[in-house]
């Protein structure tokens, strides 16, 4: 290797083993699933027991008989009681909310993955492409630093400067920690091995990350952490944005290969589909003339395709980026798919440029300073790693 | 990562490696998944599986490689003892038309309306042969699914008798073809007929009440 070469090897590790990229775009894809999924979860309460109950229409024995198969994860197998289901509903919708407003969120993001999966696997026979996309991201998510920016957690790091005690991160650590052992203790948590290894995993990594903050927060080992959830943040953030590619890639072109995509045509029969025409009098007007639904059939597959290469040029993808969100914002609507819209445009945002989240952020934040009787939250700097929160757990 | 001492450094440089190593090997593996059967995946395409399934499980075929070019309602008819003991058989009512008319002009339709019925549906198609027999636990499974859905709707529908037998049939009809265009395309549906299904305790999810449909009104 040449030495330029060699110096520019270095300068790549420095960085990706010295900062948790992307602390925007990690953020706006934290808010957005969390918001998607609490939407879904409160859509659905009237409707919570017919889809994910014991005694819904997909029993609570048939759900088990079908886990027997397949070892998917979901706590609502440890338990047939109603009382249980409610419990683990309600922890869906608050771990939502709180991985939105990210509020300790390396311990909340673990209790949205497990809100997510223990309700989908429960019954997978109601969901959708939208729920697909929540159940992958949400573990995803669990591997990132997504709370650098726009977060609670950001803000009581900017806040308290001092050596104070932090008490609800050791508490939900302890309690988090209790129901892992008893699960441990009486064989019941379930999944894939991957699965429990990750509990335990993140579990002694929050512990040994709250120790080395107290007791040596200089210290090389403290370092050495950091550089490791830097490195897990970095690795996942690409795993995320190469699942979104993988997504339009596949959509895309499989499409290719479907001779009403190639006539032109495609995109007039999901529009006459009883169940997804909410709104049947806009699906007959956007198909009334056969040459826009061909423009808009080649130019669903002509952008979908394309996207993934897009990503070598900005102003490329940034174009691209807004077709899609727009298209996605359509389908919401016409199809009557606002939760898996919602999905896509929230995996989209993880490639939105720095400088429009910045300022969407700062747009917010004067918003809200509007509002009457609102205070307005500060805005919140990114923070380098080495003056990262010693009292955050993670 | 530079300021830390040698050993430190060797443990960073290892985890480095192992993180990208299992970030790669799983983006293949995903790949190998959604990409269509290949070389590989016809050699290691059980190793494929026991990675993906069941948590990273994907299908983004979406309306590809065609679009569903047809509507497939879900219809069922029950056979009923009337409240003065007689047995009764109901018309075909049309569950899909039920899901579609809550659907329409419903900004955020729930899965119940939209997912509930018509995936069960393919559910059931999948585990069956098409002279219905089931194929495996699933298709044992499906059918009992089939049941309890149908028996919730009815208990809504209110036949006013206790519901003996159900019957399933598939309502298919294509879609027309396009004003635009020029082709010709039979609109008439195609049906598909299920046994008659004895309705027993187990069919009956929480909240319906078989027996009060044939007492209280």
């Amino acid at each position: 290797m040449k030495p330029d070469q060699d110096r520019q090897l270095a300068r790549a590790v420095q960085l990706i083993t010295s900062t948790a990229l992307g602390p925007y775009q990690s953020a706006v894809v934290r808010i957005g699933f969390g918001a998607t999924w609490l939407l879904f979860l409160l859509r659905e309460l009237p409707h919570r027991h017919d889809l994910y109950g014991p005694d819904g229409p997909w029993s609570w024995d048939m759900g088990r008989e079908l886990i027997a198969g397949n070892n998917a994860f979901s706590v609502l197998l440890w338990s047939d009681s109603a009382l249980w289901f409610e419990f683990v509903y309600g922890v869906g919708v608050l771990s939502s909310l709180l991985m939105m407003l990210g509020w300790r969120t390396r311990a909340v993001s673990v209790l949205f993955m497990v809100g997510v999966l223990s309700l989908q696997n429960r019954s997978i026979f109601v969901g959708d492409g939208g729920d697909n996309v929540v159940h992958l991201m949400a573990v995803y998510l669990v591997l990132t630093r997504c709370a650098q920016v726009w977060s609670l957690d950001a803000r009581r790091a900017a806040r308290d400067r001092g050596p104070g005690p932090d008490r609800a991160g050791p508490v939900l650590w302890t309690v988090l920690g209790a129901m892992l052992f008893a699960g441990t203790v009486v064989g019941r948590v379930g999944g894939e091995t991957w699965i429990f290894v990750l509990f335990w995993g993140l579990w002694v990594a929050h512990g040994l990350w709250w120790a080395v903050n107290r007791l040596a927060p200089d210290s090389e080992p403290r370092t050495l952490l950091d550089v490791l959830a830097n490195l897990v943040h970095n690795a996942a953030l690409v795993v995320i944005m190469a699942e979104v590619c993988l997504i339009y890639a596949t959509a895309g072109w499989y499409k290719i290969q479907g001779s009403r995509w190639q006539d032109g045509t495609a995109l007039y029969y999901p529009l006459k589909l009883d169940y997804f025409t909410p709104w049947p009098e806009l699906s007959g007007l956007l198909t009334s003339g056969g040459v826009m639904v061909m423009l808009l059939t080649y130019g669903t597959v002509l952008v979908q395709v394309a996207f993934p290469f897009t990503l070598f040029n900005r102003r490329a993808k940034n174009v691209l980026l807004v077709l899609m969100m727009l298209e996605h914002a359509a389908i919401a609507v016409l199809l009557g798919l606002p939760f898996f819209s919602l999905a896509m445009i929230a995996a989209d945002a993880v490639f939105l440029p720095t400088g429009f989240l910045v300022g969407l952020g700062a747009l917010v934040v004067r918003g809200l300073s509007r509002l009457p009787g609102g205070r307005g939250a500060r805005p919140q700097g990114r923070r380098g790693s080495d003056e990262q929160p010693r009292t955050l757990v993670g | 990562m530079a300021g830390l001492s040698l050993p430190y450094q060797v443990a960073a440089a290892v985890s480095l490696a192992l993180i990208a190593a299992l970030a790669c090997v799983h983006l293949a593996v995903v790949f190998l998944h959604v990409a269509p059967s290949n070389t590989v995946t016809k050699q290691h395409g059980e190793a494929v599986d026991g990675w993906v399934y069941p948590e990273f499980e994907q299908n983004w075929k979406l309306f590809a490689p065609n679009p569903l070019q047809q509507n497939i309602a879900i219809q069922v008819r029950a056979e009923y003892t009337a409240r003065d003991g007689s047995r009764s058989t109901s018309d075909w009512i049309d569950l899909s038309a039920q899901d579609g008319a809550q659907i329409r002009h419903n900004l955020l339709p729930s899965h119940i309306q939209q997912n509930q019925l018509r995936r069960a549906w393919d559910f059931y198609a999948g585990s069956h042969d098409t002279e219905n027999r089931p194929q495996g636990p699933r298709g044992r499974l499906s059918e009992s699914y089939m049941r309890r859905i149908v028996m919730l709707r009815l208990d809504r529908h209110d036949l006013g008798g206790r519901v003996e037998r159900i019957r399933l049939r598939a309502s298919t009809r294509a879609i027309e073809a396009p004003e635009w265009s020029h082709e010709k395309i039979d609109t008439r549906p195609v049906h598909r007929e299920l046994p008659w299904w004895t309705v027993t305790a187990a069919d009956l999810p929480g909240g319906v009440d078989n027996d009060r449909a044939a007492t209280a009104r």
